[in-house]
């Protein structure tokens, strides 16, 4: 019986940025307090990398969430082999989906966000980006817990369908596109995030750790919250 | 409490116990049978206004008949489309499996849900300042729109919602499959719904990927896509509580492009890679496929992308193979649900479905393309597979026990 | 005219998100798309989409795309010629 870990965490979210090995560090004060309410136009690519930003700005909110988790996971995926990448999958959960960037296409329809308005769009930006060709899924989640990608990822992993998944729990409100029309439910008090794991088998490395439960997003939350303890 | 990966003994098999339908056939998996026998087109041309401009659509709609008919019986959801056809096609599935249904406790009873867009007409509506029930509202998103599904069809056991652009159908049955092989649930209802909105036919029609006249599949004139709406739901449970000889799922798999955003990879390498998995997972070789049901949304590069992945996986083999996109469209989140229910029909009736509007094959699609419905002694096994935006594919096999 | 591509540079920086590039960067005689800015199909239709809700033109075949989009100079005469 082998067990799951985690080769990587990382968070990024009202309280701030980080992965498990740096903590989370606090936004810049310019901006902490637009993030803080939710209020997410000036989150952009320099504020965690000095690389190429790629096709960040083409991207819906979402699609930038998740590549900010995912390069806040400094893992080098860069340095897999070919046969590592093919069987690494890739998993999103997330409660609101591609809902910010809906409403902004049926009041602007462009081309350019169409793509956007799906929630599993991020798993193909990210399978570009880090040339990944594993099984792929996107939950739309009952509530905002994210607890379900990662039982996916394991039974991935138990059935020898990927050696490797990256399972992503996205939130993608910003709160001036949503207010604008009134929800069943104040979408914008669950607050914003973008939380990434990189699961897999154990393999000794330094940096794995043993995952012991519970939901996605509290899990990255912890493990960026306090870098030292397994979680 | 950590996630332990065992290996498994004795998975169970899992098998489709039934399923229902509603698109632009009308209502009913029946109706939709009578299309397939005939070859027929249910594809209609409406005078629409997509944006600023009108245009003429061609498009697999949802009878105004039929909608008028489950409107009237379902006062409640009249602005939910998306919830009245996703219930219309479970109300069939399960009256056809009431049966297995009635002797399995609500607490064992999972749901799936498919969609990619859910009730977004309503979405369309609240912009433009136009009055939306709370109903219609809540399942603008797809978690409620699950949620309610669910209670609805008393399912109390494990409910997910998958939205997966193109391969949500087909991803959402292997979800289905996964939750009875853990043992989460003995019997789950898989359902599919997409609606034709303002959003969506804006959306496609300023990627250019519409043909005005209707979709022709893998036909060398073909310019587009045709978009569809409606319902489909499958019913799967445990193989060993039916009595008779069962369809099963045997496998599936799924995998990413890991090329373009909105095209698929030139070489069809990633759709090929789906199959394999999904022939692998099922334990079967390529020969053993009787036939291949296609995405083929009569797009030049779907098709063409298609039919060199056909011919990496069979070779020189291409099995039968066909698009029923033609009949009812391409109805995004419904397809693999929908195309799916279309196989199991073909396998019961044994009946080969062809390719309806199909004037001249494309010399890049294999030879082995069904214009028309082939009768066929037993088909025992047969491909399914949907291809998606931002190069994702889905592949799920079918297996006819032999009676 | 020259007003006009100005205009045309503006909406084309704003709706192609080229970060860091000013509209002097841009040389009104070279071709929009396959050069310098890298623009890509997506981007195409994007214009298209452009044309039609700020200036009315409606554009439905690729033909007249091809040609409209042969450089900033050539879309301003287009959209001067054919503007609503």
């Amino acid at each position: 019986m082998s067990n799951l870990v985690i080769h990587a965490a990382s968070y990024l979210g009202p309280e701030g940025f980080g992965n498990d090995q740096t903590g989370l560090r606090a936004w810049p004060a310019v901006l902490a307090g637009n993030l803080s309410r939710g209020e997410l136009e000036g989150l952009h690519w320099s504020l965690l990398s000095d690389s190429d930003p790629s096709r960040f700005l083409r991207m819906d909110l979402m699609c930038r969430l998740g590549f900010m988790a995912a390069e806040l996971l400094a893992v080098n995926f860069d340095a897999l082999s070919d046969t590592r990448r093919d069987r690494l999958g890739v998993c999103v959960e997330s409660f609101t989906g591609s809902l910010d960037t809906d409403i902004r296409f049926a009041q602007t329809p462009r081309p350019s966000i169409f793509a956007y308005t799906l929630p599993s769009t991020v798993i193909g930006e990210l399978c570009i980006r880090y040339r990944l060709k594993g099984p792929v899924l996107s939950l739309i989640s009952p509530d905002a817990a994210g607890a379900s990608v990662l039982t996916e990822a394991a039974e991935w992993l138990r059935a020898s369908d990927a050696e490797m998944v990256l399972c992503l729990g996205i939130e993608a409100i910003n709160r001036s596109t949503v207010n604008a029309l009134s929800f069943p439910e104040k979408l914008s008090a669950r607050g914003w995030h973008g939380a990434a794991l990189l699961v897999g088998l154990a393999e000794k490395s330094p940096r794995e750790k043993q995952f012991t439960g519970g939901a996605l997003v509290d899990a990255c939350r912890k493990l960026c919250s306090a870098p030292e303890r397994a979680c | 409490m950590g996630i332990a990966l065992e290996t498994a003994v004795n998975e169970p098999a899992i098998a489709i116990a039934g399923g229902g339908a509603v698109c632009a056939t009308g209502l009913g998996l029946a109706s939709l049978q009578r299309a397939v026998a005939a070859n027929t087109s249910a594809l209609q041309r409406r005078e629409l206004v997509v944006g600023k401009t009108s245009q003429s659509i061609v498009a697999g709609f949802v009878p105004d008949e039929t909608v008028a008919q489950l409107r009237a019986a379902d006062a409640a959801h009249s602005d939910s489309r998306a919830f009245l056809f996703a219930a219309a096609a479970l109300r069939e599935a399960a009256e056809n499996t009431s049966d297995i249904l009635d002797s399995i406790p609500p607490q064992r009873r999972g749901f799936v849900l498919s969609t990619t867009k859910a009730n977004i007409e309503a979405l369309d509506n609240l912009v433009r300042r136009q009055p939306v029930s709370a109903i219609a509202q809540r399942q603008i998103q797809p978690s409620f729109l699950a949620t309610d599904l669910a209670e609805a069809f008393d399912c109390r056991g494990p409910v997910q919602c998958v939205s997966a652009a193109c391969i949500s159908g087909l991803s959402a049955l292997l979800q289905g499959t996964a939750l009875i092989r853990r043992g989460l649930a003995d019997v789950v209802l898989v359902a599919g719904v997409d609606l034709i909105s303002q959003f969506v036919l804006s959306g496609f029609n300023s990627l250019k990927s519409l043909d005005p006249e209707g979709c022709r599949p893998f036909d060398q004139s073909r310019i587009g896509l045709s978009l569809g709406e409606g319902a489909a739901a499958i019913v799967l449970v445990k193989r060993e509580l039916l009595s008779s000889p069962a369809i099963l799922i045997s496998g599936g798999g799924t995998s990413n492009d890991a090329n373009h955003l909105t095209g698929p990879s030139r070489d069809g390498s990633g759709l090929a890679l789906a199959i394999q998995r999904a022939l692998t997972k099922a334990d079967f070789t390529p020969e053993q496929i009787d036939y291949v049901n296609a995405h083929g949304t009569g797009t030049p590069y779907n098709d063409a992308m298609e039919s060199l992945a056909l011919r990496s996986v069979f070779g020189d083999h291409v099995p039968s193979f066909s698009s029923n996109k033609g009949i009812f469209g391409h109805t995004l989140g419904t397809a693999g649900i929908l195309e799916t229910a279309l196989c199991m029909t073909a396998m019961q009736n044994n009946l080969l479905p062809g390719t309806p509007r199909l004037r001249e094959r494309d010399p890049v699609a294999p030879a082995s393309l069904l214009a028309t419905p082939q009768p066929a002694v037993h088909v025992k096994r047969i491909l399914k597979m949907n291809c998606g935006f931002g190069g994702t594919n889905a592949a799920v096999i079918l297996e006819q026990e032999q009676p | 005219m020259e007003s006009l591509i100005e205009e045309l540079k503006t909406k084309i920086i704003g709706g192609f998100h080229l970060e860091g590039v000013t509209p002097a960067d841009i040389n009104a005689d070279e071709p929009i798309f396959g050069t310098g800015l890298e623009l890509d199909s997506i981007d195409a239709l994007e214009l298209v989409a452009i044309l039609e809700s700020d200036y009315g033109i409606v554009i439905t075949e690729r033909s007249v795309a091809d040609k409209a989009f042969a450089s900033l100079r050539a879309l301003a005469d287009f959209v001067a010629a054919n503007r609503t």
